[in-house]
């Protein structure tokens, strides 16, 4: 490796209220940084944060308070005095910064130029809602006049009222022609990879550590996908595991504690699917999720959600094999069987036998096992994936995707159920909801890995035809 | 930076640490994240950093030797067991009338059961992806046990997770497995030795239905492998004649005896020592390639905590305690309603239909269309001036200070927020600002105080 080279410094530079401080945060991912406000001039200083990657300093951004008064500042640099000698932009520029005027009525324009000057390249950030006005052209003027390379980022893309085309005609017309689509409120899913291949092109001694950062962003995507899939894996392990002795009394009151609790595991997921992609439940970027309010609209246990999802209704016979003979009744998405002593035995020697233990007991009180079948097991894979990949997508044309996903939903369908999901069955001890936490057993740990490992190689199989 | 520890004790803990973070939430870790960002290394190294940290903070440090003092008594037992398993292997195969010794009986006494666990363990190695047995489990159950510490019992699932997910445990077992049986075997060799050194045995077979022609066969197909180690092998007359009766002749006795002998060596050591040092070579080779897979997605949790991708520089250049505001004012005289649109895009349609007398000035957007208009209003000042704004564009300073130096110009000014359909925030903004300026205005046209002014 060469010498390491200081951070390359880019300014996060624009109009007052287009949302620079909302790119930062997107950029580092650091839903905390500065303050966001619909009011106009909320950042009024200029404020850095630094992207590392393996510990090393790639880039420092720094943003800036928004320019607010161009028209004015254009027309005070044209009325400096004349020197002797013809100026060039970023000497005219410094001459501004000299000047009682950029401590008084442009100080916050002086700020941004400064930031500017000091930057390897500037990010102007344009609210595509906005018509092109003659301040934002001097604006661009001004900015352009510091000399450094500025990547135009058109923020706000998705909005029904966007004018990108004549802002890109605009931005050509003064020589600007790499610009990033980059909409802060649905990021699209390559947008930051995009935005720093557009910087490699105007900043070309700098492609190598932006290739760098391209690189590691695409390594934590990856990442994040398969921690997303294990997340998956441990809600259909604990569901298929899950497996209540009741009194035949009590049935209607089990039923109701079990949905709940099923549900309550599946928000569980869905929450830590949200916290692993860094969305907040309040966040206008859920919207553009199948969530309503940051769960799932339609009731898992509803038949009429396993039709819309076009699983069959009544497939939970597999899942009553492995409690006993009878499966004598389909209750809303569980299984009911009576406790018997034909477990599976699939499981080691030791657990076989205590399971033989408990369901010999469980019959002899004339106890009923109530498990979750089949069909809601599907129900729930075929629901988290999709929203896996609403979420990778962050929203942004998560139709078309779920479309490509479909021979791997019709798989959960229909096909059969994975391996470790049919373990599970055997195993009541691997469940969070039977009362106590699942033990910490290396198979069970085994038994998601597997199940995560196969929803991983299941869906990149899928994508590749595609 | 991992003190003496080895490898596999660092990542052990580390691993126990996570299983225990993932079951019960996480830990509170500012101090070891801080530690761990402090260190310059790769992010595997920097995870170490938290996890020994941590682990070292909850006591699963001491709970490691604990255990591992454990788990080397409970080894000392396994091997006591192994060497009196041996010693009654060997005294079973020989027990019975020592004038007349089933020599298959005690073959099958002395290996049958060890070759049964052979086949099992080489057929778990090719088809199953599981790899325990009852041993292992008497083991760890055993080494948990006898490390009477509480934390301890979260250290072996952690192991067990730790070696499967480094295709170890299998060896690891394997070796555990292995040795046992060698112990035992060879422990049984030698009390075979002692006992057929100090009394007189004498070997037979029998059998109703197999021929001695194909015993004879048996006999030399099984015990050709340890004639080449030097161990004697019954020639077909001396078979024939023990199927009779038991030799007296001390030859056969010995003869007999060094055949057993290279059974038990040849189809119970051998494979075991083989199969031992299998399973050590795979063992101390995954072992010295062991280190921590950052990429695993288990640890994507921390990643951010002990390697954050960005940091906060702080402010560079504080915000100023107080911006320049404009200031309005107006002229004593003036003639003429003016309406004049600023920053309106084309979306709207300029001018709406005006009452009589009011003098339309366009939209002014430039910065010479600005200059102009404000050098007509000096020279002309309007009685009343109505400035028409698009709400739906973000208010800035420089649209208020035009909006302020307009004013200036005019005896009257009010402003027309026109009714676009803008988020209500923006227009609230624009009211806001409005007010600091201490103009009139509203959000539907006043022609009639153009008009006629107040009155």
């Amino acid at each position: 490796m060469s010498e390491q080279a200081a951070p390359l410094k880019l300014a996060v530079v624009g109009h007052t209220n287009v949302g620079k401080t909302s790119l930062l945060r997107t950029l580092t991912r650091d839903a905390g940084f500065g303050d966001i406000s619909h009011r106009p001039g909320t950042t009024r200083h200029v404020e850095g944060a630094r992207l590392s990657v393996d510990g090393e300093a790639l880039i420092e951004l720094y943003d800036t308070p928004g320019f607010e008064d161009a028209v004015a500042l254009y027309e005070y640099i044209e009325q400096l005095p004349q020197a002797d000698e013809r100026l060039d932009g970023p000497e005219q520029i410094q001459r501004f910064l000299s000047s009682s005027e950029a401590r008084q009525r442009f100080e916050q324009e002086a700020k941004v130029l400064r930031q500017l000057l000091q930057s390897d390249a500037g990010l102007y950030v344009i609210d595509a809602r906005e018509p092109v006005l003659a301040k934002y052209r001097d604006e661009l003027s001004i900015l352009t006049m510091c000399g450094k390379p500025i990547l135009p980022v058109l923020n706000f893309v998705n909005a029904a009222e966007q004018r990108e085309s004549a802002w890109r005609d605009v931005l050509a017309r003064i020589g600007l022609h790499a610009v990033v689509r980059f909409d802060t409120v649905v990021p699209p899913q390559d947008g930051e990879q995009r935005l720093y291949e557009n910087l490699s092109l105007v900043l070309e001694s700098q492609r190598p550590r932006l290739q760098r950062l391209i690189d590691y962003n695409q390594a934590q995507m990856q990442i994040r996908r398969k921690a997303g899939y294990r997340l998956i894996a441990e809600l259909l392990i604990d569901v298929s595991a899950c497996r209540r002795g009741i009194h035949p009394d009590q049935l209607n009151a089990a039923i109701e504690n079990l949905h709940h609790d099923v549900r309550q595991r599946e928000q569980q997921c869905v929450e830590a699917l949200l916290k692993l992609y860094a969305f907040r439940q309040d966040d206008a970027k859920a919207n553009a999720l199948p969530l309503a309010e940051g769960r799932w609209g339609d009731d898992l246990f509803n038949p009429a959600t396993m039709k819309q999802l076009g699983i069959k209704v009544g497939g939970g016979m597999a899942a009553g094999a492995a409690t006993g003979f009878g499966i004598d009744l389909f209750t809303g998405g569980l299984s009911l069987g009576m406790a018997t002593a034909i477990g599976a035995a699939v499981g080691g020697l030791t657990q076989t036998v205590r399971n033989y233990g408990e369901r010999l007991k469980g019959k002899w009180r004339g106890e009923r096992e109530l498990s979750v079948n089949d069909s809601t097991l599907r129900l729930l894979a075929i629901r988290q994936q999709r929203l896996l990949n609403a979420l990778e997508s962050r929203g942004h044309a998560a139709q078309e995707r779920i479309q490509m996903h479909t021979p791997l939903e019709q798989h959960w369908r229909e096909g059969e159920l994975a391996q470790p999901l049919k373990t599970a069955r055997a195993y009541p001890a691997w469940s969070s909801l039977n009362g106590a936490k699942p033990s910490l057993d290396h198979k069970r740990i085994h038994a998601v890995e597997q199940l995560a490992d196969s929803l991983a190689e299941q869906n990149s199989n899928m994508q590749e035809p595609a | 930076m991992t003190d003496s520890r080895s490898p596999l004790q660092t990542l052990w803990l580390c691993e126990a640490v996570r299983l225990r973070e993932e079951q019960t939430g996480l830990l509170e870790d500012s101090e070891a994240c801080r530690k761990a960002r402090s260190t310059q290394g790769s992010l595997a190294q920097r995870l170490q950093v938290r996890g020994l940290f941590l682990a070292k903070r909850d006591g699963l440090v001491t709970a490691l030797e604990h255990w591992l003092q454990g788990a080397k008594l409970a080894l000392w037992m396994l091997i006591l067991s192994a060497l009196v398993s041996g010693v009654i292997l060997a005294k079973t195969a020989l027990s019975g009338d020592p004038q007349a010794i089933n020599i298959f009986w005690a073959l099958a006494g002395l290996i049958g059961l060890n070759l049964l666990s052979l086949i099992a363990w080489c057929l778990g190695l090719i088809f199953s992806k599981q790899s325990s047995s009852p041993l292992s489990h008497a083991w760890l159950w055993l080494s948990n046990k006898l490390a009477r510490d509480a934390k301890a019992a979260q250290l072996v699932p952690a192991l067990l997770v730790l070696l499967q997910r480094h295709q170890l445990l299998r060896w690891g077992l394997g070796r555990l497995l292995h040795g046992w049986w060698l112990i035992t075997l060879c422990a049984a060799l030698f009390t075979l030795i002692a006992l057929l050194a100090t009394r007189r045995y004498g070997f037979v077979w029998e059998s109703t239905i197999v021929a001695s022609d194909s015993f004879v066969m048996l006999v030399n197909s099984l015990g050709t492998p340890a004639t080449w180690l030097g161990f004697a092998l019954p020639d077909s007359e001396l078979i024939q004649q023990s199927g009779m009766q038991a030799l007296k002749d001390e030859q056969a006795r010995q003869i007999w005896a060094s055949w057993l002998l290279g059974m038990l060596l040849i189809y119970g050591i051998a494979p075991r020592l083989m199969c031992s040092l299998l399973c050590e070579w795979r063992w101390r080779r995954g072992l010295s390639r062991l280190q921590l897979n950052a990429a695993d997605p288990v640890w994507q949790v921390f990643e951010q905590r002990v390697q954050p991708g960005s940091e906060r520089l702080g402010i560079i250049d504080v915000a100023p305690s107080s911006l320049s505001g404009s200031v309005t004012s107006s002229q004593l005289s003036g003639h003429a309603a003016v309406l004049l649109g600023i920053e309106l895009d084309d979306s709207i349609s300029w001018p709406p239909e005006l009452p009589a007398h009011v003098v339309n000035a366009g939209i002014i957007d430039t910065r010479e269309q600005r200059r102009q208009m404000l050098d007509q209003f000096t020279a002309n000042p309007p009685a009343r001036l109505l400035i028409a704004c698009d709400p739906q564009r973000s208010v800035d300073r420089g649209t208020l200070n035009l909006i302020a130096e307009l004013s200036r110009t005019a005896v009257q000014t009010r402003v027309w927020l026109l009714p676009t359909n803008s988020d209500a925030e923006r227009l609230s903004d624009w009211q806001e600002q409005l007010d600091k300026l201490k103009l009139a205005y509203s959000c539907s046209a006043p022609w009639a105080w153009l008009e006629h002014g107040d009155e």
